[in-house]
């Protein structure tokens, strides 16, 4: 990235402040991810509560960044380095704002699943889960804001462990329902708790992809081998 | 070579007396595209332009060294007479510099010199045609013989324009047509640029980089005179190789 200063100093202050909003909303769904995944784990529907009613501010925040970054483009028309930054930004917001969106779905959930009886087992593994994707979404601000692409690629790389949790618990859950029909309403609930996080971990994959658009200029070749193969499991299943 | 090149500049070097105003410069533009010279004051885009129709001919201390070739054609032989590669590759200049004549007499002055019109009416029909294309014929067509130097600024620029595609040049060198413009004229002109090229080879030097990104295909950086960068205009204005290229295109300090 280009260190040197633009002669308009407005120009750099007005950077700085789309891209300081982008870290104030990436620490506000961090929060909300850990806050959505205890109160799922320790049933506490006020906090789930909290969760959704946080979102509201998420979403303020994404459409405050929109109309700043509309503003930077209208008055600046941004080129380069600039224009990838300010572009970046706009996409970043959008997956924020989705993460956010599926931190509300948890809190959502964990008001009806404390109605219900326990499922064995399925806690710990969600949590590991939401855990490992909340660090990821912490290394990929990291990576944004420093513009580390290694760091970037990493955490990238990471996905495909979040991917592979989600299928061992497709299974777990599918399991628990052929045992016993009573508990497929929570596992179902259950089930959309662990897509949800399994489609965070997408959505860090695709901020850490602008971090390598922002610092090369292109977007990464995809890879990345596509870690969901519950679609097979499914066919499996059957007989 | 995939694509047609028109133009094709090898090791040109140009010096003001002391003054080396550019510095070896390679390039080679294509054909039927529009290509923008972007750079700052000073750097040598006006000069590099002159050269392509030799108009530094015209000053005496200025020496131009290396090839300049028009379709595979040197361009400084002994062989070629200016006044028609000037006929070939017309010129806007910097600077409005209508002739002390009437506004209908600009314009219809290359037309009859190169003898493109063979009646009044049609010498009338192209003056209207070019007029109209340099976006000025609204403004000017009852007042056709009053005297060209008579009009704002603006007007001169677009009259000149005007006076320039008259004679249908396979190149039209423009060095910041619109730099006298408002944002309306400056929109035709651009709108005329992008339909010249259907038929024309373009060159154009402009301040605005929103200019040149919206109108040229291929773009050159010059910088204190070497051609830094020259590619293609959608990746120099999104990613461009050179520190600086983007140093000047993002308004940093370079
Ligand atoms: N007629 C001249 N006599 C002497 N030096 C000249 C002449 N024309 C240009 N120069 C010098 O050559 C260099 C390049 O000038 P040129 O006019 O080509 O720059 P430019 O890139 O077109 O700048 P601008 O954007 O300000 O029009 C400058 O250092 C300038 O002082
Ligand atoms: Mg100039």
């Amino acid at each position: 990235m280009m260190d040197q200063e633009h002669i308009a100093s407005a120009y750099d202050r007005d950077l700085d402040r789309v891209q300081s909003l982008i870290m104030r909303m990436g620490g506000m769904v961090e929060t909300a991810i850990s806050d959505a995944a205890r109160a799922l784990e320790m049933r506490d529907t006020e906090l789930a509560d909290q969760v959704r009613a946080n979102d509201k501010l998420i979403d303020a925040l994404e459409e405050q960044i929109a109309s700043e970054v509309a503003r930077v483009i209208a008055v600046r028309s941004p080129t380069a380095g600039d224009l990838r930054t300010v572009l970046s930004v706009l996409k970043i917001s959008g997956n924020l704002e989705r993460m956010g969106d599926y931190a509300k779905n948890l809190g959502k959930r964990t008001s009806v699943l404390s109605e219900m009886p326990a499922i064995s087992g399925s806690g710990g593994a969600l949590r590991r889960m939401t855990q490992l994707v909340n660090v990821m979404l912490k290394d990929a601000l990291d990576a944004y804001i420093q513009r580390d692409v290694e760091l970037a690629e990493d955490v990238r790389q990471r996905d495909a462990d979040v991917d592979q949790m989600y299928n061992a618990l497709f299974r777990e859950f599918l399991t628990h329902m052929m045992e016993d029909p009573r508990n497929i309403t929570a596992c179902m609930h259950l089930h959309f708790i662990a897509k949800n996080v399994e489609r965070m971990g997408d959505h860090v994959t695709s901020i850490c992809e602008q971090v390598i658009y922002l610092v090369d200029g292109e977007l990464p070749e995809d890879d990345r081998l596509k870690q969901d193969r519950t679609s097979y499991d499914i066919s499996v299943s059957k007989v | 070579m995939s694509k047609d090149i028109k133009i094709s500049a090898k090791g040109v070097d140009v010096f003001y007396g002391d003054t080396h105003a550019i510095k070896n410069v390679d390039i080679e533009i294509e054909n039927k595209a529009v290509t923008a010279f972007i750079g700052p004051s000073g750097c040598g885009k006006s000069t590099f332009l002159r050269c392509i129709n030799r108009m530094n001919d015209t000053i005496d201390i200025c020496r131009v060294t290396g090839d300049i070739l028009l379709e595979g054609q040197d361009i400084y032989a002994k062989s070629v007479d200016p006044v028609q590669l000037r006929a070939r590759v017309g010129m806007v200049f910097q600077k409005p510099n209508p002739f002390p004549k009437s506004i209908y007499d600009n314009v219809a002055y290359g037309p009859t010199i190169h003898g493109l019109a063979k009646s009044k009416a049609e010498l009338d029909e192209i003056v209207e045609q070019s007029l109209r294309r340099a976006a000025i014929w609204d403004e000017v067509k009852d007042r056709l013989h009053q005297p060209g130097t008579g009009l704002s600024g603006g007007q001169q620029q677009r009259l000149c324009i005007g006076r320039a595609i008259a004679t249908a040049p396979e190149v039209l060198l423009m060095d910041e047509p619109c730099s006298a413009l408002d944002p309306i004229a400056t929109a035709q002109v651009e709108e005329l640029i992008d339909d010249l090229r259907q038929n024309y080879t373009v060159v154009i030097v402009t301040h605005s980089m929103q200019q040149a990104a919206r109108v040229s295909q291929k773009t050159a950086f010059f910088h204190l005179g070497h051609v830094v960068e020259y590619g293609d205009t959608n990746k120099i204005f999104t990613n461009p190789e050179d520190s600086r290229t983007e140093s000047y295109i993002t308004g940093r300090i370079g």
